[in-house]
């Protein structure tokens, strides 16, 4: 008889509860978050804030380029046709956009991992001459003199004096940690929700045997940083750039695969277009160096011996991490 | 007789303790004390207040020890983690804050606005102070809070880097005589012919990697204990010598050492750091 009551307690109270969508929420398989909600909690006004932000081009030096042209929605925020990001005056950058999910339980972000807070991300496309090309503080001074921000400003944090690049900052936060993928088909499968194909679950034991020392946990990263030999002389060093390190010559962050039939092209420097392409590379193309990873060493030759039917497979697993619900929500 | 002794010292401390008010004789409340930063150069043994130039100038007023003529357009600094200690196990940490809309405890030091020369240091526990330490930058602790505003503001405090994201600790600009030009900085520009630029930051200390990390923490002992209480507001009176900003542990060489960036080249200026910063003198 108690347990029933309390269940039925239980009901009534997360019935009378109405959903929060602006509550931050850990999924259940995930790891913890990386970023101190207490210092930035995330409210309605203040995610509205950062979502208008994050699609407006005023953040640009001539207005033309917003956050959005290169992290598009549709495609899991990745770069929706670009192998290098393309900025103001049409300049190409040096990198692929990454897709943007589940920021908030990161501990760096770029290839390079320079960046270890997620309030100091959006300062690198603002300031960078190849990306929007503005000062941050004649970005500041712009919203201060706009018609509408001061009071979406004061809305989403009460009281202050004027609009400073720390509240800017914080705004676009709210937005990015709110942007949380935990809803693909592997996940309703890991919630015993769904379950996998054949060749889905083929995949998925191709995938734990072969992928999952770099690309492992919930968010399908170990967020190390990895030499996958791509080339044997490095034109972009990665992370010895940050690290000034020769034993990080070449090496660049492992990404998370969420989403990652979506977000085209792959690698640093965007030179595959197909995940076809990316699992014959293990298979075939991977080169020697100083610092290639011992993962892809082991038998005493270079790559990871797949044929193609298991290259599908893998394939076909990949795009069980493709969270519809998460490039739909109306929320973003 | 120690302990009349004893009962007679406090009886007389007391005293001059509660010198305004000798009806209360509650223990000293807690008080105030400014520590200044006096950027200056040592020449011969004579200190002289730093005098900056303006960009452009081939007024060369100072020489490094290796006898290369320069001059400074532009000298800043973050001093936190300030810590004074008593003999008698006095202790007060100065608390750190850094929120979007404010910081305490970061103190961007600015030689062109002499107000952000003083630090003032605010509800310390009444006794007698003679050491203090303070790091030379802006630590792990001040970065993993996020952006914040004040002397962390990234977009006002000229000391933030974006591509390996953190505070510079010290950023110390001029031009030199025998610089070959083509350095980068907040006041010098490429087309400078003689620009000199020391941007040193880094703050990871990452094991078993090259990581450099070139906040330093310093401490120094006053020649006589500073008395703080509520009625007692030392200031306390610490001088950074340029010119060993260039020598002691390292010597810089302008020739080849004229356009800094990175954490492994801003190391040898950060070591020459412990030596350019001293105690002065105490305004009890």
């Amino acid at each position: 008889m108690a347990p029933a009551v309390l269940l039925l307690v239980a009901c009534e109270r997360s019935g009378i509860e109405a959903f929060n969508p602006y509550e931050f929420q850990v999924p259940a398989h995930f790891p913890p978050p990386t970023y101190n909600l207490e210092n930035n909690p995330i409210t309605h006004a203040g995610f509205d804030l950062g979502k208008k932000l994050f699609n407006d081009p005023i953040l640009s030096r001539d207005g033309s380029v917003a956050c959005s042209n290169c992290h598009a929605q549709a495609v899991a925020f990745a770069d929706p046709q670009h192998r290098l990001s393309v900025g103001i005056d049409d300049r190409i950058g040096i990198r692929n956009a990454p897709p943007l999910a589940n920021l908030a339980f990161l501990n760096a972000y770029f290839w390079d991992g320079g960046v270890t807070h997620l309030d100091f991300v959006p300062i690198n496309a603002i300031e960078s001459e190849f990306e929007m090309g503005e000062q941050l503080s004649s970005l500041v001074e712009k919203l201060n003199g706009h018609s509408r921000y001061p009071s979406l400003f004061r809305d989403a944090f009460g009281d202050h004096d004027t609009i400073n690049a720390p509240l800017v900052l914080h705004a676009l936060s709210q937005y990015m940690n709110l942007l949380i993928s935990d809803n693909a088909k592997y996940d309703q499968y890991v919630r015993k929700e769904v379950s996998l194909s054949t060749e889905e679950l083929a995949g998925l034991r191709l995938f734990e045997k072969n992928c999952t020392s770099c690309h492992s946990g919930a968010l399908f990263t170990n967020q190390q940083y990895a030499n996958n030999g791509l080339d044997t002389v490095f034109s972009d060093i990665g992370r010895a750039l940050i690290s000034e390190g020769l034993a990080d010559n070449g090496k660049f962050r492992i990404p998370s695969l969420r989403n990652i039939a979506l977000t085209a092209p792959y690698m640093h420097d965007g030179r595959f277009a197909t995940l076809e392409e990316v699992l014959e590379h293990y298979n075939s193309g991977v080169k020697a160096s100083v610092t290639l990873a011992a993962e892809l060493q082991e038998l005493g030759r270079q790559g990871i011996p797949l044929s193609k039917p298991e290259q599908a497979r893998i394939i076909e697993f990949l795009h069980t991490l493709t969270d519809y619900a998460f490039i739909t929500n109306e929320l973003f | 007789m120690k302990k009349l002794l004893f009962l007679g010292l406090l009886s007389l401390s007391l005293f001059s303790s509660c010198n305004n008010d000798d009806d209360n004789p509650s223990p000293a409340g807690p008080g105030t004390m400014e520590i200044e930063f006096d950027n200056v150069a040592i020449i011969n043994g004579i200190q002289r207040q730093l005098s900056l130039k303006e960009v452009g100038s081939t007024d060369y007023n100072y020489e490094n020890a290796m006898g290369q003529d320069f001059n400074l357009t532009f000298l800043r600094y973050f001093i936190s983690n300030v810590v004074l200690e008593g003999p008698n196990g006095e202790r007060f940490e100065d608390p750190q804050t850094a929120e979007a809309t404010s910081s305490s405890g970061y103190y961007l030091v600015d030689e062109a606005t002499p107000s952000s020369q003083l630090v003032k240091l605010e509800n310390i526990p009444a006794g007698a102070y003679n050491k203090i330490s303070f790091t030379v930058g802006v630590s792990e602790e001040g970065i993993k809070e996020g952006a914040a505003g004040g002397a962390l503001d990234p977009a006002t405090n000229g000391m933030f880097w974006n591509w390996n994201a953190g505070y510079v600790a010290i950023k110390v600009e001029g031009q030199s005589a025998v610089s070959a030009g083509g350095a980068i900085g907040n006041t010098i520009d490429p087309e400078n012919e003689k620009g000199l630029v020391f941007h040193v930051g880094g703050w990871k200390d990452i094991e078993g990697t090259a990581f450099v990390n070139n906040n330093q923490t310093l401490s120094y002992a006053f020649d006589v204990s500073a008395k703080v209480a509520d009625d007692q507001a030392p200031h306390v009176h610490m001088v950074m010598d340029i010119l060993q900003l260039f020598t002691g542990q390292n010597e810089i060489d302008f020739t080849g050492n004229n356009n800094v960036h990175k954490p492994t080249d801003g190391k040898s200026m950060a070591e020459n750091l412990g030596a350019a910063f001293a105690f002065d003198h105490i305004h009890q």
